[in-house]
């Protein structure tokens, strides 16, 4: 009985330990707040510490009161509730990297309408925006100060090196590479042949790639296994829809946040996607391989919509 | 004929004069110095008034070279009618300039026996403009088309759209205007974008019949959403580096670049006194010196301050007479002067700046001044224990000054310690060494 008891308490141990080098969550927190860090600290922005604080604490607050009241049925528990916030920790981490505003009740309504979409626009219990990017839209749309820099990063190789390194890892762990290289592509070749049509030189090309925004994110917000399509023809589909709304935006409509608009657009047709290559939904801790575990199993006990950015 | 001017009219020498404005208090200090953009030889300025998708564009003719070989061609988003060209008012850009140019401000520490004084801190209508239509004139063999024809003051200009760069490089050849070889190749995106080329040049009898001593500021009016200086025309010829000032006149915010990093210039350093009979030296290097720690690909930002709201303003601020001459458009006779004033430093050369700048107009109300602070120290004579600690405290702060100095603009340590031992053996009373 002991040693029944031991090696069931051993096994649980090490899953969690394992699992909490797994989770590709823990990676994408890591790097986001290494870039935030590192943006603040080499990059010229207009971030104001109490403007993040707003968006770190509406994240976490709307995120454990949605989380506890919608599944009140199932009755979770506190470290449930305390897990689930690691998905609105991204969520704040990529608001403060990709909104500026002038007003904390800009900041309030992004963080707040961010986390909630995940709540209320969901179908068939997928939730398919991406909730910053959800967020950066409604306050673009529902409030007149709030913007984004598309040139806050410039356009320095080592960054790109860098976005690219930490993208990479969490990429090799979620499996969702295709979803990158297909936007990458898709978006380069339109550039390209905007370019030799308009017989500019290539490095006119090249500055319009490198920018460090772009990068972030083609590597960072669009590779959100939780709201993205689910098979992989989809997912290329997809990932070039949003490049060809992407340039369409930016050389007809001169619109700077031509990405985000374009990822808003385009993210209703995963329920379409999903629904003509049906493929089984991601979960965080799919990759372990240790899904013969309960607790594996229980990784998402109340169907709480994780994601990345 | 030698002409070619785009956005950037050709240079001056000018050497630099330190201007010593007359002290003006403001920010609870004293403005001693600016650096405005005589500073810089070739500097070109452009203000651009913006609301949504309409725009008033000033462009400053510096031009130094004989007067009829002047011309400038600007690719401009949407065909231009004569109303929609002005003539600006120089002195308004020089307004607008010494408004918001870098500041040195000069304080005099107290009396460390006293107590201190608290210093005051510092603190949006629109109007529409008609549309116009174009009127285009007939297309020649050369595809291109005269989609207008008018004269502006002393300037006479044609608006011109193409089917083919090498037909509108052949077609400004044949109109007297010479162009570079290398030209088509950088026409031809502009052409392909669907833009018009504004080609202006000077009306001759006009000028002297004027009187003028100089070429006046070219304004032109448009609506179009693209927010864009085409600054890959003016390298055509350069691989050097040139200096553009863009003031951005908006009621909403500041404005940014878009496809280049924003960076602000070093700001608030406190710096050895001696600056003071150098400030133009000073802001020189301390720019070339940061525009060299960026890799020479960013731009800078000098000054972002909403008009309505400086208080106390650098310098006295445009009244509504003046901005409307600026080209602000969207002021109401009895409101406040909602406009956000964004002034950016941008010096570019062919391999850094590969595209042409965009823009866009943010939210940002924050305001960003290039300042640069003296502080003389107390020379009186101290009696309490509070004023033995500051003297004792000076040469820390001297020598925090020095390194700051050193570091803004490259200079050489020693040569700024021996410039400040100078500056203080002539100014400090030999008896003071033991008399305090």
């Amino acid at each position: 009985m002991s040693a029944e008891f031991f090696s069931h308490t051993s096994k649980h141990s090490l899953f969690f330990c394992y699992a909490m080098l797994q989770d590709a969550r823990d990676y994408q927190i890591l790097f986001l707040s290494g870039f935030l860090i590192l943006g603040i600290a080499t990059r010229d922005w207009t971030l104001q510490f109490d403007l993040m604080a707003v968006v770190f604490f509406t994240c976490l607050l709307t995120q454990a009161l949605a989380t506890w009241y919608f599944h009140r049925p199932s009755n979770p528990s506190y470290s449930e509730i305390f897990a689930s916030l690691k998905s609105a920790v991204i969520t704040s981490l990529s608001l403060c990297l990709l909104l500026r505003a002038d007003s904390y009740f800009t900041m309030l309504i992004a963080a707040n309408l961010a986390i909630l979409s995940k709540f209320f626009i969901k179908f068939q219990g997928k939730h398919f925006f991406n909730p910053a990017n959800f967020g950066i839209i409604s306050a673009l749309i529902l409030r007149p100060d709030a913007w984004v820099s598309p040139g806050q990063w410039g356009d320095d190789w080592w960054y790109g090196l860098l976005f690219f390194g930490g993208g990479s890892l969490i990429l090799k762990k979620v499996g969702r590479w295709d979803t990158t290289v297909a936007f990458l592509l898709t978006y380069s070749c339109l550039e390209a042949v905007r370019n030799v049509w308009l017989g500019w030189t290539w490095d006119v090309f090249l500055h319009r790639l490198m920018s460090g925004s772009l990068l972030l994110f083609a590597l960072f917000m669009i590779t959100d296994p939780r709201s993205i399509p689910n098979a992989r023809v989809s997912r290329l589909i997809w990932a070039a829809l949003i490049a060809i709304f992407t340039f369409i935006l930016r050389n007809q409509f001169f619109v700077s946040e031509a990405v985000f608009w374009a990822l808003f657009a385009v993210a209703p047709l995963t329920i379409l996607l999903n629904f003509i290559w049906p493929a089984s939904d991601f979960s965080w801790l799919q990759t372990t391989n240790l899904e013969s575990l309960s607790v594996a199993k229980d990784e998402e006990p109340l169907g709480i919509a994780q994601h990345t950015i | 004929m030698k002409i070619w001017q785009v956005l950037k009219s050709a240079l001056v020498a000018v050497l630099l004069l330190l201007l010593c404005v007359p002290a003006a208090q403001a920010f609870c200090g004293f403005y001693v110095a600016k650096a405005d953009s005589k500073l810089y030889n070739q500097a070109s300025q452009v203000v651009i008034a913006k609301d949504g998708n309409r725009t008033i564009l000033t462009m400053a003719n510096d031009y130094q070279g004989a007067i009829k070989d002047f011309a400038l061609v600007v690719p401009v988003p949407v065909v231009l009618q004569q109303e929609q060209v002005r003539i600006g008012d120089a002195q308004i850009i020089e307004r607008l300039d010494s408004f918001s140019a870098p500041r040195l401000v000069e304080y005099f520490d107290e009396d460390p026996c006293e107590v201190l004084r608290p210093m005051p801190a510092p603190g949006a209508s629109r109007g529409p403009i008609p549309a116009m239509a174009p009127a285009p004139y007939q297309e020649d063999s050369l595809g291109v088309t005269v989609e207008a024809k008018f004269s502006v003051g002393e300037y006479d200009i044609v608006v011109l759209s193409a089917k083919e760069s090498d037909g509108l490089e052949t077609w400004l050849n044949q109109n007297g205007y010479q162009i570079p070889s290398g030209a088509s190749p950088l026409l031809r995106p502009y052409i392909r974008q669907n833009m018009k080329f504004f080609v202006a040049k000077v009306n001759l009898a006009e000028f002297e019949k004027g009187g003028y001593s100089f070429l006046r500021p070219l304004m032109i009016a448009y609506e179009s959403p693209k927010f864009m200086l085409p600054i890959r025309l003016g390298m055509i010829n350069s691989t050097g580096e040139q200096d553009l000032i863009v003031y951005v006149l908006s009621p909403k915010g500041q404005a940014e670049i878009t496809n280049y990093r924003t960076v602000n210039v070093p700001s608030n350093a406190e710096i050895p006194v001696f600056v003071k009979a150098q400030f133009a030296d000073f802001y020189k290097a301390m720019f070339n010196t940061s525009y060299n720690r960026e890799g020479k690909k960013v731009a800078f930002l000098e000054y972002a301050w909403n008009m309505a709201g400086c208080d106390p303003c650098s310098a006295d601020p445009l009244n509504q007479e003046e901005l409307k001459k600026a080209g602000v458009f969207w002021l109401t006779p009895n409101g406040n002067n909602n406009v956000f004033v964004t002034r950016l430093h941008v010096r570019y050369s062919r391999d850094k700046f590969p595209e042409d700048l965009m823009f866009q107009e943010t939210s940002n109300q924050q305001s960003f001044q290039g300042r640069y602070v003296l502080r003389h120290p107390f020379k009186g004579a101290v009696s309490c224990e509070a004023g033995k600690q500051y003297q004792k405290s000076l040469p820390a702060r001297f020598e925090q000054e020095a390194q700051t100095l050193a570091k803004l603009t490259g200079w050489n340590m020693q040569e700024i310690r021996n410039k400040m031992k100078q500056l203080q053996s002539q100014q400090t009373p030999f008896w003071r060494s033991i008399w305090p």
